[in-house]
């Protein structure tokens, strides 16, 4: 069951651009990274670019290495070898001139319960030493109605969206969201689709870690699929799908033109829910 | 230094403590309210009189005299020299020094006794019973004693009081300084403890140094708020003390150093627990282990002096008891900075241990 096509360490396909948006220079460019902890290879030599304004996805099951190598990147995590560059800037030398360009949501989000939305993304702004609009940030994650409540009022998919509009009140250059649907239902995963396509479209670059095989396919440009601390597969998610059928593979069922997700949507509809 | 950032992190440091009901109930709510339940209850309300005598005839006279006034429940007599005596008089310790004469006899029937008693002036209305009650035991002592004897009592007053200028210090007054002591300390134990270890178990620290700040820049606005919170506290208890009749006789300033220099002891235990603790429950029974028996034992709210002799020498070392005996000091006495030199040294030790504790223990994660 391990790895269809061969490992792409050191055989990185090319970015190629989206059909209809400009994808730029690469902005983020990993290289043979590493993490040791004990005897336990967390992330085994990665390698891969991401350009300017593209969705990238890191795929995988638990414990592949997805969010150890986020984290390496975003300079939250001492780097054991190889090299992060981000933005022209070397992880490894200046992990704060890093964070000062790039926004993080954390897998688990947690703030200081006590603050208001309004309080945080304020104090946020200060610690990048910018001031923001934080009524503007809460509207584009449809949280105005929120704006003088303390943190801890709000539900699991109302915190993911805060905590996207904190990783975005410094204007990043590039947004990291480790799996920011994991939890929610059904309305609120379109909800947050929708957020980080609005995001996207604002020339944002965009790297996100999901479980969902669906959500990759809606959102990112390309994907990489991780298991055991390695990529074993980098592309886009038409490319890799082709290159299984082409390998002669085929469903036992064939897929029909809808599945069950989509007549629970049908059913209770698009709208966010009380709560979310 | 980035003050802008410094200043936020301020800001919402003092408004997470202020906005978080169990620590402002610990650290706030509760001191006061143990204030007034022990305001209320008069611990004074004793009849005893404390005389300090002071026997500068040292013959077999006096003697006699002191053992008969020893046999009176209501007076608790003190033996010292003259120099002691006055100043414990002065300090609010004594009710009256009995000075008796060198060459003192006991005198005749009628004759003048020559003893001298100084009195305080700090409560007049109290002094006139007792003066009246001390009187009434001198003369029957005089009438018991050999040679004695006859009406003695009743012709002539056998003392001759002086009034003397002093402090009448009250439990309000030993209590309020214990009270600050004690709301300090369970500020920077606790007021930092579990608030800590929350954004630590939550990830919230995580999230704030996922930007640029750096954890210097958090430890020094949680510090900042804990100190200028300790401040508004020791205020605030102290107007309610002065409601309750608290005389202050030293300055504000000085007090408000050593409050300082003793929250800088007991935030950096504080940090020690919450550096060292993965959770709350981590965190709970080591602040109670460490805060509990300084409680109890530094004399927040009975004198030392009642332990036995070993546990007070003891205790005298414990950072909350230099603490209180500072605060003490000033409020009781007036003491400045400069007469505070055993305590500040103290203090200071204790800030440097718990300083290297702390950075020894600390961990983020």
């Amino acid at each position: 069951m391990r790895a269809m096509t061969e490992p792409s360490t050191h055989s990185v396909p090319a970015v190629e651009p989206h059909p209809g948006r400009g994808l730029g220079a690469p902005i983020i460019s990993v290289t043979d990274l590493r993490k040791q902890y004990g005897s336990l290879t967390a992330v085994d030599g990665v390698t891969f670019e991401v350009a300017e304004r593209e969705v990238f996805g890191i795929l995988g099951p638990n414990g592949a290495g997805k969010t150890t190598t986020l984290e390496m990147i975003e300079g939250m995590r001492p780097i054991d070898a190889g090299e992060a560059v981000i933005d022209g800037v070397d992880v490894k030398a200046d992990p704060r001139e890093v964070k000062r360009r790039i926004g993080i949501q954390l897998q688990s989000s947690a703030f200081f319960d006590e603050l208001t939305l309004v309080e945080l993304l304020h104090l946020f702004g200060r610690l990048y030493e910018r001031d923001v609009d934080p009524m503007a940030l809460l509207d584009l994650v449809d949280l105005t109605e929120k704006a003088r409540s303390q943190v801890r009022t709000l539900s699991g998919g109302q915190k993911q969206r805060f905590s996207i509009a904190s990783a975005l009140v410094n204007d990043p250059r590039v947004l990291f969201l480790d799996e920011p649907t994991t939890g929610l239902d059904p309305q609120a995963r379109r909800h947050l689709w929708g957020l980080v396509r609005t995001i996207r479209d604002s020339g944002h670059t965009v790297v996100l870690t999901t479980h969902y095989m669906e959500e990759a396919e809606e959102l990112c440009d390309r994907v990489a699929i991780m298991d055991n601390g390695r990529i074993i597969a980098l592309d886009t998610p038409d490319r890799l799908v082709d290159a299984l059928i082409g390998r002669g593979f085929t469903k036992d069922r064939v897929e029909r033109l809808a599945n069950l997700e989509d007549v629970f949507i049908d059913l209770t509809g698009h709208d966010l829910r009380e709560g979310d | 230094m980035r003050l802008g950032m410094l200043w936020a992190l301020f800001v919402a440091s003092g408004k997470m403590f202020v906005r978080n009901r169990v620590a402002v109930f610990f650290s706030i709510f509760l001191p006061l309210v143990i204030m007034l339940i022990f305001g209320v209850l008069n611990f004074e309300g004793s009849t005893e009189i404390q005389l300090g005598i002071v026997d500068e005839a040292g013959n077999d006279a006096s003697a006699t005299l002191v053992d008969d006034l020893g046999a009176y429940d209501y007076l608790v007599l003190t033996h010292g020299t003259r120099d002691d005596e006055m100043a414990a008089l002065a300090d609010g310790d004594r009710d009256f020094v009995l000075v008796i004469p060198p060459d003192w006899a006991i005198p005749a029937p009628g004759g003048v006794t020559g003893l001298v008693a100084y009195a305080s002036n700090a409560d007049p209305a109290q002094a006139q019973v007792a003066q009246g009650l001390l009187q009434q035991a001198v003369g029957q002592a005089l009438f018991a004693a050999p040679g004695g004897g006859g009406s003695a009592a009743g012709v002539a007053p056998p003392i001759a009081f002086e009034s003397v200028e002093s402090r009448d210090l009250g439990y309000i007054d030993f209590l309020v300084p214990g009270i600050v002591g004690m709301t300090i300390m369970q500020l920077g134990i606790f007021g930092v403890a579990f608030g800590f270890v929350q954004l630590k178990r939550t990830g919230a620290l995580r999230r704030l140094f996922a930007t640029p700040t750096s954890p210097s820049y958090f430890l020094s606005a949680q510090v900042l708020s804990r100190l200028i919170i300790g401040l508004v506290q020791v205020s605030i208890l102290f107007a309610v003390g002065i409601w309750f009749g608290l005389q202050m006789f030293g300055s504000y300033l000085t007090l408000f150093v050593v409050v300082i220099i003793g929250s800088a002891i007991f935030l950096a235990m504080g940090f020690a627990i919450a550096g060292w603790a993965k959770n709350e429950d981590q965190a709970a029974p080591v602040a109670n282990l460490i805060s509990l028996p300084m409680l109890f034992l530094s004399g927040v709210f009975f004198p030392r002096e009642a332990m036995p002799d070993f546990l007070a020498t003891i205790t005298g070392f414990l950072p909350l008891t230099y603490v209180i005996e500072a605060l003490r000091a000033i409020v009781n006495r007036g003491a400045d900075l400069l007469s505070l030199g055993p305590e500040l040294l103290g203090m200071a030790v204790w800030v440097v241990i718990s300083f290297v504790i702390a950075v020894r223990l600390f961990r983020w994660e």
